[in-house]
């Protein structure tokens, strides 16, 4: 759906997108991560038309953003950063006149802005003057705009900022929802976000792409320490003593809740000592109720991958 | 074109909805109708050779009128997109950016028409009610409202530009207005100089000069060109200031 090749952008003084290349496949869904001011906007802005490229070319649906700039518009359904809106028009109204906009013929518009208000959880909401709706559903209606002509491809950026908890979860729920009918391009910085809905993530810093492949698999072969919970009954000093002599183990935190102990070893992601745990434990006698190895979370494979080198969070 | 058409309604329709909107034309049509007034006396008083459409049109009243009418409808045009940040959304929308500034001149051009559709009461007013029918040359009238039409139309280009350069409407007044200032002023360079150069020039590019003209009943051809084109000119140069966000 998306075909991006040694895209380029230099801005005055700087380069926002330094030679990137990826591909987006129908209906995927795509999580596009990287800190604030990494050229995550300014991809997206070259995709819809908004930016031209300094230097490379991006496709979409076969066509080349810069030459059939409105081939691909057509395809594209874009929600913005900040969602902006037309505070002084009614939901319905602004509705029709983006359907009209994007080419929406008149007799199926109707039906169309009544089908992404239901889906947008709009459907009572029409007459409302946008300047006066609260920013949840502002973004909603953003999102119904994005789709009323039918797009093949979603392109959202920053869908849930400044929405509360309950919010975010509906907005997920709803993007969750349009994955299974449309390739989708997200761009946020909420992991949790991209965990839940993104079966794949390109992570991009500094305008260059760092990381792309599916969530599982990334996490999978991160880099640094993984670290495992045990949780055991028995003289905690002498298991200290004894896990202390492992080399495996660089560093554990221990924790005693009444009679158990629950460790939290940090060791290397390619040892995993946890059936010499089990077997220690069984041969000293301590009872065991927990040994799992936790699986990693996006955050962190976010943060190695992208901190400033100087705080030394990058292994 | 279906964009053009698209946007040109919503451009009409905003106008309908806003208040500067009104307060605009309730102002002009307040200063039409003071001028009206004083037209009236001055025929009243029956002082021979003096053209009605010329009392309408060629006093100060009216340019001081323009001066602020013409910034204050056209400042909004694109710095308001701007400031709400739904350009970057109306332009990556399946609509040409010639299209956009073509919507938004028609928009605003087709409101600063109808602003001046009640003035032509004035003139069926007169035409009716005064005892002994008072001359009204159709020639003057129609080539008096060419000259609005024509000069309109390149300073709401002028406006039109403005508005594009930033993303604070009062800014975009500014400009405007001062644009439009300069532009009377160079009509008067032939008071300060006598040199050729400045005498042809200020009665080439002086918009008072020009709308004496047309509303004696006078089509010259140099003004009508050169305000077409100028239009042109401007909305051309708009074009390629909103396209040339992409390369920034």
């Amino acid at each position: 759906m998306i075909t991006v090749n040694h895209l380029t952008k230099h801005f005055p003084g700087r380069v926002a997108v330094d030679n990137i290349s990826f591909e987006v496949g129908h209906r995927e869904v795509v999580g596009f991560l990287g800190p604030n001011g990494s050229g995550k906007t300014t991809t997206l802005r070259i995709l819809c038309g908004y930016l031209a490229a300094s230097a490379g070319t991006a496709k979409v649906a076969g066509f080349d953003v810069q030459r059939f700039p409105m081939e691909v518009r057509r395809r594209i359904g874009y929600l913005p950063e900040q969602c902006p809106l037309y505070p002084d028009m009614r939901v319905d109204e602004y509705l029709h006149f983006r359907a009209a906009l994007k080419g929406v013929p008149a007799r199926r518009r109707r039906g169309r802005v009544d089908e992404v208000k239901e889906l947008c959880g709009l459907a009572e909401n029409g007459r409302r003057i946008i300047g006066q709706l609260s920013k949840g559903y502002r973004q909603r209606v953003g999102l119904a705009e994005a789709l009323v002509h039918e797009p093949d491809l979603l392109i959202l950026d920053e869908p849930t900022i400044g929405l509360d908890p309950n919010q975010i979860r509906q907005v997920r729920q709803l993007i969750q929802q349009l994955g299974e009918r449309h390739t989708i391009l997200l761009s946020t910085h909420i992991l949790p976000e991209v965990e839940a809905i993104c079966r794949r993530v390109i992570i991009i810093k500094d305008g260059r792409i760092v990381a792309s492949d599916s969530t599982d698999q990334l996490i999978r072969h991160m880099k640094g320490e993984a670290r495992i919970v045990f949780e055991v009954q028995g003289p905690r000093d002498r298991i200290e003593a004894e896990l202390g002599t492992w080399p495996d183990i660089h560093r554990m935190e221990i924790e005693t809740l009444g009679e158990w102990h629950r460790f939290r070893l940090a060791c290397p992601r390619s040892a995993d000592p946890r059936a010499r745990l089990f077997s220690q434990a069984a041969a000293s006698g301590w009872s065991v109720r927990e040994l799992h190895l936790e699986p990693g979370s996006l955050e962190e494979l976010f943060v190695s991958l992208t901190a400033p080198a100087s705080s030394g969070g990058a292994p | 074109m279906n964009g053009f058409l698209v946007l040109l309604r919503k451009e009409l329709n905003g106008y309908f909805l806003s208040p500067v909107a009104y307060a605009t034309s309730t102002f002009f049509l307040a200063v039409m109708g003071v001028i009206f007034h004083l037209l009236a006396s001055i025929l009243a008083e029956g002082v021979p050779g003096v053209g009605v459409m010329n009392l309408l049109f060629n006093s100060p009243f009216y340019w001081m009128t323009m001066l602020v009418v013409i910034p204050l409808l056209t400042m909004r045009l694109f710095a308001e997109e701007r400031r709400m940040g739904t350009l970057e959304h109306l332009l990556t929308a399946p609509v040409t950016d010639r299209a956009v500034v073509a919507a938004k001149f028609g928009g605003v051009f087709i409101f600063y028409l109808l602003m001046w559709m009640p003035t032509l009461l004035f003139l069926l007013g007169l035409h009716l009610y005064s005892a002994d029918r008072v001359p009204l040359d159709p020639g003057a009238v129609a080539a008096g409202y060419l000259g609005v039409l024509l000069s309109g139309g390149f300073f709401l280009a002028w406006g039109l530009l403005c508005s594009l350069t930033t993303a604070n409407q009062i800014i975009a007044a500014i400009i405007c207005f001062a644009g439009m200032i300069l532009c009377f002023m160079a009509g008067f360079l032939d008071v300060i100089s006598y040199h050729p150069v400045a005498v042809t020039f200020s009665e080439l590019f002086a918009p008072h000069r020009n709308l004496a003209e047309f509303s004696r009943g006078i089509v010259d051809s140099r003004p009508v060109v050169a305000y077409v084109s100028g239009t042109v000119l401007l909305l051309f140069a708009s074009t390629r200031m909103l396209e040339a966000r992409q390369w920034k």
